[in-house]
């Protein structure tokens, strides 16, 4: 089946430059010869900094170095053993003083800074740039090259588990904010050259290194152009989180389902590749970018493909019903006892109807208001540092859970249908498509208020043709279901064994569609002998 | 823009769909009168008198909620009865509503009760709104109160549970009824021109009529029990009554029973023998012979013996075969005696014989079904049994018998 890719156009207009985009006159300018004029003029740049530090050093007694770097970004010990004592102690190489063949800086690369990453720089801007970055600028007297050394060593957090994506089984290392230490945990999975990973910088202030990863060939091109061009696209001051891009590329910024999926883990990111999808990478948040996404995405926890599959597809099958409790409980229940009570079973009915007794409230401005207060006592528990956490957990539980049922304010079959759907919302492996069906809840509670079982089922019409015609970087949301691809669906409402899912996801990846080859059913061959 | 247009024009069509539908169509279940049993008597000049069982919601909640610690105050029953009275049933229910502060809520009901005076004057006056109106259930199950009215009926309690009109359902279940949908069959039967209505009956009181009526003059009855089926005639009228044992048979004959015990007797005083049969059918053949007809019915039962109060051993096959035939013999009179009860007494086919000529040959049944009850009342029944004893229990011969007294 051939799916024509549709991309909408995001950006509206060209963009316009911003006025408040930052003046790099002074920084076109080449390294000057005189040392002294280039002190000047990056003090100039780097003026009311405390934290960039100037250092001049004399080698040999004659030749004057300048040392520019930001404190802090700079490994301070390997300044001083690698980069400072050489110098200082040892002086230049023999041949260098008998006027040899070369220049300065070239000896310096060769002989004297034992630093893995150190290139020559001609531009005043380049030098600004990498200093930012935690390099070191080493400015030489006479030349017109400065040497920018590679000695970054900021404080960054080890590597820990996830703590937004917890698994029983699999591994238990999670993304840190350090950019390079992420990649180097996909390199450490995926051992191949075609593991491919695209650097560009986003925001004009905060120059935040994005990084495109992609397995090549199993990538589908379409798509990957795709993400270039929107990646490209976008002007910003600042990109703090992979959020503020998720924002810029995602296909439709209206709805309430997320296009674009995020994790912390490594081997979600892994399998992802794996599965032709490509991930992107932000400089200094543990959240990874994962695109295109599909529904089914959302509902697939790392673990199940780390369980054995019966249990898995077992699970799974739970997890749908409970994300169509947490998305229709509260509104079945106010549709069929105010519209339809001849719906509900004859028991069930006078249990409800023994406890709404008294109650003062209408039963969808009950529900409602419960709703209302389990997402307050949701985001007070997330918000709250942790010890008073607890506290609001038990205030929330003690009063609303029995003091107001026992006040007669709110009946008890409301305060179970509402923990049930909240239980029901946090059974959805990824966080922000269940945030989507906790918000599509109270629309469906006011339809189901106003119009009853007509009105859930205009809603769940209207969610489902929104779904339908939703698209991800130009992949339908609903793949495999809508369009149908059967091979596909072993992945889907149930995860079929490992050794029977022979393709990859059709529409995500480009020519390599295959995976595992058949036959490898494990079990006793036949016309083998078993001895 | 566009887009901003098109969800204008969503957000136009969705407005007036909120004002317009619903919003005052709902009610609170708190707001509403739970109804689950219903009783119709005759009331003067031709007119009827509705009975509702209404649930007391909090009642029944409050004896969940406490239980135990109910003991101080009087325990009030979890529901009341209200009557009106009216020229139809409608009518009526507009002067009940009078009487209830809540909404008359009729979808839950279960049980329609007829008192026996308006069942002897037909039902055909006040069936038509129970199939009219949409809220209301087809499904209820339909009983004849026997002696007595249904306002009567609705008023006892039932110890074991907390809406009576619930257990005169469940007890009617357990003598092993199937296929019982009550108000739809009755319609069935009613439209149909073979075959005549038989209802179960109800009666108040759990020992035989009119034993504890009565003790201190107040409503100190408890319970009611089922009491035999009654018989009606082509106009929905009310003929009279068979016992239970004989209304179990009849549905039998009717293919609708799930489970009967049949008990025979061992000639000469050698004791009884209790058969317990749970996979019952019927098979009915109409045979014509001239101008007469006869109907053959065949019926089957599978089950196993329960109690053998004889000193028969029946682990031998011959002493099975013999209680075998005997339960067969036994069988087959106690049917044949009751469809010959029904055909003298009552003239009005119960058993569906009209249904089956109907079905089979239908040309026939054509120049019959005008006069079909006079044809029933001469129809010449015989009965042939076939049951299969499946299991005999654990022991062979009874335990307690001593080795020499068993007979092999």
């Amino acid at each position: 089946m051939k799916i024509p890719m549709r991309y909408k156009s995001n950006h509206k207009g060209v963009p316009r430059t911003n006025p408040a985009a930052p003046d790099r006159s002074d920084q076109a300018r080449e390294v000057d010869v005189a040392l002294s004029r280039n002190e000047r003029m990056l003090k100039q740049i780097f003026s009311n900094s405390s934290d960039i530090l100037f250092r001049s050093v004399t080698i040999s007694g004659q030749t004057r170095l300048l040392l520019v770097y930001v404190d802090g970004l700079v490994n301070a010990d390997m300044l001083d053993q690698v980069v400072l004592q050489p110098m200082m102690f040892e002086g230049l190489p023999g041949d260098a003083e008998n006027g040899g063949s070369g220049s300065i800086g070239d000896l310096l690369i060769k002989r004297l800074v034992a630093v893995a990453q150190v290139k020559p720089a001609q531009q005043i801007g380049d030098i600004v740039e990498s200093v930012l970055k935690g390099d070191l600028a080493m400015l030489i007297d006479g030349e017109t090259q400065a040497l920018l050394v590679g000695l970054q060593g900021y404080e960054k957090r080890a590597i820990e588990e996830p703590s937004a994506e917890l698994s029983v089984r699999g591994p238990r290392d999670g993304f840190t904010e350090a950019l390079r230490t992420n990649t180097s945990l996909i390199r450490r999975r995926i051992r191949s050259e075609k593991l491919k990973m695209e650097s560009l910088t986003l925001g004009q202030y905060s120059k935040t290194e994005i990084v495109i990863a992609y397995l090549e060939g199993i990538a589908s091109e379409s798509v990957l152009k795709e993400v270039r061009q929107r990646l490209h696209r976008i002007e910003i001051d600042g990109v703090l989180e992979s959020g503020y891009i998720e924002e810029f590329i995602e296909d439709v910024p209206w709805s309430p389902f997320p296009q674009i999926q995020n994790t912390e883990r490594p081997d979600v990111v892994c399998s992802s590749l794996l599965e032709g999808k490509i991930a992107i990478f932000v400089d200094n948040t543990p959240f990874v970018l994962i695109a295109p996404m599909t529904f089914w995405a959302g509902l697939q926890a790392v673990e199940d493909y780390y369980e054995r599959f019966i249990y898995t597809s077992f699970i799974r099958l739970i997890r749908f019903a409970l994300l169509n409790i947490s998305l229709l409980l509260p509104s079945l229940f106010v549709s069929l006892t105010t519209f339809h009570q001849q719906l509900v079973p004859t028991n069930l009915l006078i249990s409800v109807a023994a406890a709404r007794e008294g109650v003062p409230l209408p039963t969808v401005i009950e529900t409602l208001l419960m709703e209302f207060m389990f997402e307050g006592l949701r985001e007070a528990g997330i918000r709250l540092p942790k010890p008073i956490g607890s506290a609001v957990s038990i205030v929330g539980a003690l009063v609303i859970g029995q003091a107001a049922v026992q006040a007669g304010i709110v009946s008890a079959s409301v305060v179970i249908i509402v923990a049930t759907t909240g239980i029901a919302s946090f059974a959805i492996p990824r966080y922000n498509l269940g945030t989507a069906f906790r918000l599509l809840r109270f629309p469906m509670l006011i339809l189901a208020g106003t119009l009853g079982l007509y009105g859930v089922i205009a809603g769940i019409f209207l969610i489902v043709i929104h779904l339908l015609g939703l698209r991800s970087f130009g992949i339908p949301y609903m793949t495999p279901i809508s369009p149908q691809f059967p091979e596909n669906i072993k992945d889907v409402w149930i995860r079929a064994p490992r050794w029977s899912m022979h393709q990859r996801p059709v529409l995500s990846t480009g020519s390599n569609k295959h995976r595992v080859p058949e036959g490898q059913q494990p079990g006793p061959k036949r016309g083998e002998k078993n001895e | 823009m566009t887009s901003l247009r098109k969800s204008g024009l969503i957000l136009f069509a969705i407005v007036p769909l909120l004002l317009t539908a619903g919003c005052w169509d709902s009610s609170e279940v708190n707001d509403l009168a739970l109804e689950l049993a219903w009783g119709i008597d005759a009331a003067k000049d031709q007119g009827v008198m509705v009975s509702a069982q209404v649930i007391v919601p909090f009642r029944i909640g409050s004896a969940q909620g406490s239980a135990g610690g109910g003991g101080g105050g009087s325990q009030e029953k979890p529901y009341f009865v209200v009557a009106g009275i009216g020229k139809d049933t409608l009518d009526a229910v507009q002067q009940m509503q009078t009487k209830l502060s809540r909404q008359m809520f009729r979808a839950h009901r279960r049980v329609i009760v007829i008192g026996e005076a308006l069942a002897r004057r037909g039902l055909k006056e006040v069936l038509d709104t129970y199939s009219r109106d949409p809220t209301l259930k087809l499904r209820s199950d339909v009983f004849i109160m026997k002696g007595g009215t249904a306002n009567e009926f609705l008023k006892v309690a039932y110890p074991l549970e907390d809406i009576p009109g619930l257990a005169a359902l469940k007890e009617y279940n357990q003598i092993g009824a199937l296929k019982e949908m009550g108000l739809i069959n009755l319609m069935i039967s009613a439209t149909s021109d073979g075959n005549c209505p038989a209802l179960p009956v109800i009666a108040i009181g759990f020992e035989s009529d009119k034993q504890e009526e009565d003790q201190d003059g107040s409503a100190r009855m408890k319970g009611f029990r089922i009491n035999g089926t009654s018989i009606f005639d082509n106009d929905l009228k009310l003929l009279g009554y068979i016992d239970t044992r004989e209304g179990r048979l009849l549905r039998w004959v009717k293919g609708e029973l799930g489970k009967l015990i049949v008990t025979a007797d061992i000639p000469q005083d050698k004791g009884r023998i209790s058969f317990d049969m749970n996979k019952l059918n019927s098979k009915v053949q109409p045979i014509f012979q001239g101008d007469n007809i006869k109907f053959h019915v065949t019926l089957s039962g599978q089950g196993m013996i329960r109690e053998n109060n004889s000193n028969l051993d029946l682990t031998q096959t011959h002493n099975l075969a013999f209680i075998k035939e005997l339960l067969e013999k036994q069988v087959e009179a106690s049917v044949q005696q009751t469809i010959r009860k029904v055909q003298r007494e009552f003239g009005s086919d119960v058993f569906e014989f009209g249904e089956t000529i109907h079905r089979k040959h239908h040309s026939r049944w054509n120049s019959l079904k005008d006069d079909w009850n006079q044809e029933f009342r001469k129809a010449e029944v015989t009965v042939k049994a076939n049951l299969s004893i499946r299991r005999i229990g654990v022991t062979g011969p009874s335990l307690h018998l001593k080795e020499d007294s068993i007979q092999k």
